[in-house]
């Protein structure tokens, strides 16, 4: 029993009361150990309905991070009881955690995610490649069946070409984007449209002026891809202090 | 409503706040990973997690496309022959009555308001439930075979004997 959830690690100074509802509905409080301050939601054991928690767990840190900075746990972590949350999380590896809250101090993460209009780079990609072209030609004359192989090989050179000009948008956008951040991750693409998808770290004063150089992106790729501007997050892709491992093993 | 892209002519300089399907990866993917020695697994956890990313996923590429159709201009479009083509093989399979379902009952438990909590929130976290159950149950029978697998019986057995 006594099992805790964890959300994130903040300043026990600035971590104000989270109102909003926790995992299983549960309320949310903190676990301190100098400065530190743990967010947990006390749960019995049993799976957690996750479509439902994952909810809790953004709703939590983002009410959280509204005031200060909170570092984000890997949403689904539990541990055993409050002690643990003190003496295997916060105590062993406080130094590391106060730096990484300094370093992350007055920042958001902003996500700027870039989908190419799918018709469109299809025509750049026939346009641009003059053996994709060719190779389409001879497609379009064959069958159905006759040209499985020949059209694998079309979707493989397509490809090769859609890479190519994603790594040519996103050095476009991280070109503009660096400068006004102070942090730039490139994520995992997950869709075949996708052309750029960048973590932003980003100053809360320098929000408008990072905003201005999005709209400014966004004109000059023009029709071609279509901006997702969100934020701001907590810093979920920058929460990535090495933990102490040796503590956990000799615990 | 605050739609994820701008309007034409000009992007919006300020970022919208986020849906949970914009940041769902991030929230499954980032953040401090505590050590496994200290962290407690809850069973089904690791199962469930993949559930959640595929329902949103999902309702995320019915929402795509429903905007999609929306969008097009059917009397100026020159593509109109394709249309329903494109509908068809949308509804077909079933996938626009399940659609329907899965958005509305994802709606209420992941992208609701704070008001509503008790009420749409109660109902998703049944409908969550269920499915849930329904996965751990077929996951923990087939790791119960596995672990009482013929090796493990017959050891038991001569034992017993």
């Amino acid at each position: 029993m006594g099992a805790l959830y964890v959300y994130g690690v903040g300043q026990s100074s600035k971590c104000g009361t989270v109102s909003v509802r926790g995992v299983a509905g549960g309320e949310v409080r903190t676990v301190e150990h100098g400065g530190l301050a743990a967010l947990v939601t006390a749960v019995e054991g049993g799976p957690l309905a996750a479509a439902r928690e994952v909810r809790s767990h953004w709703r939590v840190l983002e009410e959280a991070c509204g005031g200060s900075t909170v570092l984000p746990v890997r949403f689904g972590t539990v541990m055993e009881d409050e002690q643990a949350v003190r003496e295997l999380l916060l105590e062993p590896n406080a130094e590391r955690l106060e730096h990484a809250l300094r370093e992350l101090e007055g920042r958001v993460q902003l996500s700027v995610k870039g989908d190419y209009n799918e018709e469109q780079l299809m025509r750049d990609v026939v346009k641009g490649s003059h053996a994709v072209a060719k190779l389409r030609e001879r497609i379009r004359t064959l069958p159905g069946e006759a040209g499985y192989y020949d059209r694998i090989r079309l979707g493989e050179l397509v490809a090769g070409e859609v890479g190519h000009r994603r790594a040519a948008d996103t050095r476009i956008a991280l070109e503009m984007l660096e400068p006004v951040a102070t942090a730039v991750r490139e994520e995992e693409l997950r869709q075949p449209e996708a052309a750029f998808n960048l973590a932003c770290l980003v100053d809360r004063e320098q929000q408008d002026a990072f905003g201005r150089e999005v709209a400014r992106l966004g004109e000059r790729l023009g029709d071609r891809i279509e901006l997702r501007f969100v934020g701001p997050l907590p810093p979920y892709s920058f929460a990535d202090v090495d933990l102490d491992a040796e503590a956990a093993a000799w615990a | 409503m605050a739609i994820a892209t701008a309007p034409r002519g000009g992007y919006l300089e300020r970022p919208r706040p986020s849906g949970l399907a914009d940041v769902i990866d991030v929230i499954l993917d980032k953040g401090l990973v505590i050590d496994a020695y200290v962290r407690v697994s809850l069973v089904g956890i690791e199962l469930l997690t993949i559930d959640a990313r595929i329902v949103i996923a999902s309702v995320d590429t019915y929402l795509r496309f429903a905007e999609a159709v929306n969008r097009l201009d059917i009397a100026h479009d020159d593509t109109t022959e394709s249309l329903p083509e494109l509908v068809e093989s949308m509804t077909s399979g079933g996938a626009s009555s399940k659609a329907k379902g899965a958005i509305e009952g994802v709606k209420d438990a992941l992208t609701g308001g704070d008001d509503d909590d008790d009420d749409s929130g109660g109902r998703s976290r049944s409908r969550s439930r269920a499915s849930s159950r329904s996965r751990s149950a077929s996951s923990s029978s087939g790791s119960r075979s596995g672990s009482s697998s013929s090796g493990s019986r017959s050891r038991s057995r001569k034992k017993s004997s």
